[in-house]
């Protein structure tokens, strides 16, 4: 251990005294060499004599001082500081493909690590607190499922149970939060006072809840997120102790939760507290039960410790079993199963397109420069040497690269956190950060990308017997056998890899078109939608049904409004969702069961939309609740082949009389599944909340001057949201834009690296090959004869790129199968759109460089020699 | 002197053994190592600076010799190395394996040139 230790601060001292230690070698071998002398004349020769043979015995001083300094790896430190002073001049001699090659590795490990910060958040740690691993929801379950919730004497009785470290309960409502004169509505949590400790968070400002907090007459504190601070609190300090009004009533802030905690929603602003043991009275009685499992307890056996303990503390479990569910990222819609993975296979097949890009690159660098290695290599320069010269060089790319590569990701995870659909971020916890992981993803990538990029060509490029490559410069010739196939094969994969994505993005693209040109079967043009809610004190459906024909009444009179209609929501919002058995009244038929989407719509509502009714009539003011208008599919589905008018339904004990049959209304979506059925109810304010729709001539009036109307018409009227319905519809096609727009950019990415890549390479090989261009027109080749030599180089290449990238192509667009909205993966229109841009992109690259061959003077090229 | 052993065939290990069994006398510098180790070797064993120098700075660096500047016998400076307590034992380690190693394969060596 010491004989380690002085080994080891003798050579750090070495490194540091290096001109002292040489000074004393100097001096040691001066000694030397005079012993020999001094020998050598005692033996009888003179002085000269013993000087010559005491000289030729030593060799040469140089090479013994170079085998001294061989010894130990502070040469090799050493070695590498010349490795990286050589590697940075070289870096500024040729500053445009340096910074080429850079810029196409920073960006290849910027999107590499963007996207792994999404895969991250999303698939791989959606729940980011402490030891979230033996964090989980328990809830009790028979094989027919179960609530998520859990008798208050069940949380109790596992607070005390060892396979618990910590229990919590938690249950989530929504509040509407007086911010101004601005009303807004925001996920809330009602929690338990241990919850924060137990998910490891703390407060910005301000503390979390405290010991008796939670009980009637306590209960009125609450803590806010950074973000309804600073959006409806202008983050102001002074809010931390004052009060605010949350569903009307006064609450004193007492802390403020930092922007990156999540809990148990992505979109949870408010946490209100509880206390379950004595909980105010209009509390909810039933609680989710959050545990913290003790460690190295196996899951089964807590899962039964649990199970016997809820049943003893609540008898109503006695048939149940308790399981555990993850925080969240339980549920998972086809994109985040299907468009993730696949995006991530995209991302990957970026980086290795720019990486091979960057590797034809630095071929090209390294085989320019054989001179100067062949010199190298003649003045007595190991291949080792110069190999990880090279390799030096190549890992600064990937290093300055990496660095690059960081500030892209962070950038685009920026602009991600902005743009990924809602549906993605609710299905995590997890901020989204370039956190220290994603910072892990982008070194590594960085060293992926040097060990990809920079060995093939450090190899290739220094490989030579130095005789041979010094000939092969003098004579210029052709391009080197070996970096000529590898970067023709690494051109082919390029293209083959640029190709697939290209067929991936372009049926994402089309499936986006055809989603957004589906016909949803109603005008939304032209209309916006005012959701309201109703006080408390409106506590009959008849009173918010009066109110709701106030309301609608003094809206028509805005100016430049033409049709207002009432209705409980509008596909795909609101409404209501039944599904079971539904019954027709034809005799003996069977019940068909259906998933139907049922609304609650006002007279003028079909008339406002332009729906179409196919039959009946719409409704009259007259009309009772069990009259309907059903859509088209439902009619189809109940009485195939025959008029529904004046036909009578069941479902479950509510009977129904069809009045009229409307025009099917569409809903796009690439789960078919989820556009239900339809049919329309007549419109009552059964709930405590009202949609109005309002169709306006040239011009709406403003949202703010609605809202304003609606709050002086009643004053038991709050309004929530005011927008137009084209912009709710937009952000519904938001998840398939998305997975459109990443696929899209990836393939541009992907076809411009390859054109570039292809440029490059056939730039450097016309250069190499002007000799004998030069000679063949010398001989009599025709310009055109010459253009083709390079024109065919090319286009070989791309040819079999495009082969080999059709198959994978093919693959790919099977695996996007589930995503993809009326096209197949055998779509002629985007095979033409993919073949046709990979065929003007290799034209374009290929054009310069076989005119440049053909502007050759062969005058001129013999004179060069 | 008809098969001389050429310096490649000297392994790193075995001029290593040698120089510490040159300094486990007295100390001497790195001249007078090379001409001693030629001396005892009755002339097999050549070593010339090339190889020498490296060696000795190794066997410093691992810490088994020191050098020490100090007047030599003419009166001029040079570098006198020698043996520190780790070198010693290593010495001492290095020997008992060479003996049991040098035994064996003489032994096999007899044994194969006894066969008929």
């Amino acid at each position: 251990m010491i004989a380690l230790l002085r080994r080891t601060a003798g050579r750090l001292r070495g490194l540091f005294h290096r001109k002292h230690e040489e000074r004393a070698l100097d001096d040691e071998l001066r000694e030397y060499v005079e012993a020999s002398v001094a020998q050598h004349m005692a033996r009888g020769l003179s002085r000269e004599e013993a000087v010559r043979a005491a000289r030729v015995a030593l060799g040469s001083l140089d090479a013994v001082k170079e085998a001294v300094r061989d010894v130990g790896w502070e040469t090799l430190a050493d070695a590498a500081c010349q490795d990286v002073r050589h590697a940075v001049r070289r870096l500024r001699s040729r500053p445009l493909t340096s910074l080429a090659a850079i810029g196409m590795l920073g960006l290849g490990i910027g999107i590499t690590t963007a996207m792994f910060a999404i895969v991250d958040a999303l698939l791989l740690r959606p729940v980011p607190f402490r030891d979230a691993d033996r964090l989980a929801q328990v809830v009790m379950h028979d094989e027919h499922g179960g609530g998520g919730d859990v008798a208050r004497p069940v949380l109790r009785a596992w607070k005390e149970t060892p396979v618990f470290e910590a229990v919590e309960g938690h249950h989530s409502t929504t509040s509407l939060i007086e911010s101004g004169d601005r009303l807004v509505e925001r996920p809330t949590a009602v929690v338990t006072r241990g919850l924060f400790d137990m998910l490891g968070v703390h407060p910005i400002r301000g503390r979390g809840f405290e010991e008796g907090e939670g009980r009637a007459g306590t209960s009125d504190r609450v803590v806010i997120s950074e973000d309804l601070w600073r959006s409806a609190f202008g983050a102001d300090p002074a809010v931390v102790g004052s009060h605010i009004t949350v569903n009307r009533e006064p609450l004193t802030v007492v802390g403020i939760l930092p922007a990156d905690f999540r809990f148990p929603t992505a979109k949870t602003e408010l946490w209100r507290p509880i206390d379950y043991e004595a909980p105010p009275p209009d509390a909810m009685a039933r609680p989710t039960a959050l545990v913290r499992i003790a460690a190295g307890i196996p899951e089964a056996d807590v899962l039964r410790v649990a199970a016997n303990v809820a049943h003893a503390a609540d008898p109503s479990t006695n048939r149940l079993q308790a399981f555990t569910r993850p925080l969240a990222g339980a549920y998972r819609d086809t994109y985040l199963t299907g468009a993730v993975p696949l995006l991530t296979g995209g991302v990957l097949l970026v980086f290795l397109v720019l990486c091979a890009n960057v590797s034809s690159l630095l071929l090209e660098r390294f085989t320019s420069r054989r001179r100067e290695f062949a010199m190298c290599s003649a003045l007595g320069a190991s291949r080792g040497r110069l190999f990880r010269q090279a390799l030096v060089e190549s890992a600064m790319f990937g290093t300055l690269g990496a660095a690059t590569g960081l500030a892209i990701a962070w950038g685009l995870v920026g602009v991600t956190r902005g743009f990924l659909p809602e549906s993605f971020l609710l299905q995590t916890l997890n901020p989204l950060n370039v956190d220290y992981r994603a910072i892990g993803a982008a070194s590594l990538s960085g060293f992926l990308a040097t060990a990809a990029a920079g060995v093939l060509p450090a190899w290739v490029g220094t490989r030579m017997n130095a005789a041979n490559s010094l000939r092969v410069v003098e004579r210029g010739g052709t391009e080197t056998r070996a970096a000529r196939s590898v970067t023709r094969a690494l051109l082919v994969g390029e293209i083959a890899l640029a190709c697939a994505l290209l067929v991936g993005a372009t049926l994402l693209v089309r499936s986006f078109v055809n989603l957004a040109q589906v016909d949803r079967g109603l005008n939304s043009r032209g209309v916006v939608t005012a959701w309201i809610t109703f006080s408390k004190s409106l506590d009959d459906s008849a009173a918010r049904t009066a109110t709701a024909a106030v309301l609608e009444d003094g809206v028509r009179h805005l100016p430049g409004v033409t049709k207002v209609a009432l209705s409980w929501g509008l596909p795909p919002g609101g409404g209501g969702i039944s599904f079971g058995d539904w019954r027709p009244d034809t005799a003996g038929a069977a019940p068909v069961s259906l998933v139907v989407d049922r609304y609650w719509v006002g007279a003028d509502f079909f008339d406002l939309y332009g729906i179409p009714l196919l039959a009946g009539r719409t409704f009259r003011p007259e009309d009772t609740s069990g009259q309907v208008i059903v859509g088209q599919r439902l009619a189809a589905a109940l009485w195939p082949g025959t008029s529904a008018v004046g036909r009578r339904f069941t479902f479950l004990t509510q009977h129904f009389e069809v009045v009229g049959v409307a025009k099917e209304i569409n809903h796009p979506s690439i789960d078919v599944r989820q556009d239900h059925p339809e049919f329309y109810e007549p419109f009552t304010a059964g709930g405590t909340r009202v949609m109005i729709s309002i169709r306006c001539g040239s011009a709406c009036p403003d949202a703010p001057l609605i809202r304003r109307r609606l709050t002086e018409l009643s004053p038991d009227v709050r309004v929530i949201d005011v927008r137009p319905l084209d912009s709710v519809y937009f952000k519904q096609l938001a998840t398939p834009r998305a997975a459109a727009a990443m696929g899209f950019a990836f393939a541009a990415v992907a076809i411009v690296a390859a054109a570039s890549g292809l440029f490059t390479v056939l730039s450097y090989g016309v250069s190499r090959r002007r000799r004998e261009f030069g000679i063949r027109t010398a001989l009599g080749s025709s310009p055109a004869q010459i253009r083709g030599l390079v024109l065919r180089d090319g286009l070989t290449v791309a040819l079999a790129g495009v082969t080999i990238g059709s198959v994978a192509a093919w693959w790919l667009a099977r695996g996007l199968a589930s995503l993809e909205y009326g096209v197949t993966p055998a779509d002629p229109i985007t095979w033409s759109i993919v073949f046709g841009v990979i065929g003007v992109t290799t034209m374009a690259a290929c054009w310069r460089p076989a005119r440049q061959a053909t502007h050759l003077d062969p005058v001129m090229l013999l004179r060069e020699e | 002197m008809a098969q001389e052993p050429t310096q490649s065939s000297l392994v790193q290990g075995t001029l290593d053994m040698i120089i510490l069994r040159t300094l486990a006398l007295e100390p001497m510098h790195g001249y007078g190592i090379g001409v001693r180790i030629e001396q005892i070797s009755t002339g097999v064993f050549q070593v010339n600076a090339g190889s020498l120098f490296p060696a000795l700075r190794r066997l410093e660096r691992d810490g088994l010799i020191k050098g020490e500047w100090a007047a030599t016998e003419n009166n001029r400076r040079a570098k006198y190395y020698s043996l520190t307590a780790p070198g010693r034992a290593r010495l001492k380690q290095g020997t008992r394996d060479w003996e049991v190693q040098s035994a064996a394969i003489a032994r096999i060596l007899q044994a194969s040139m006894g066969e008929p």
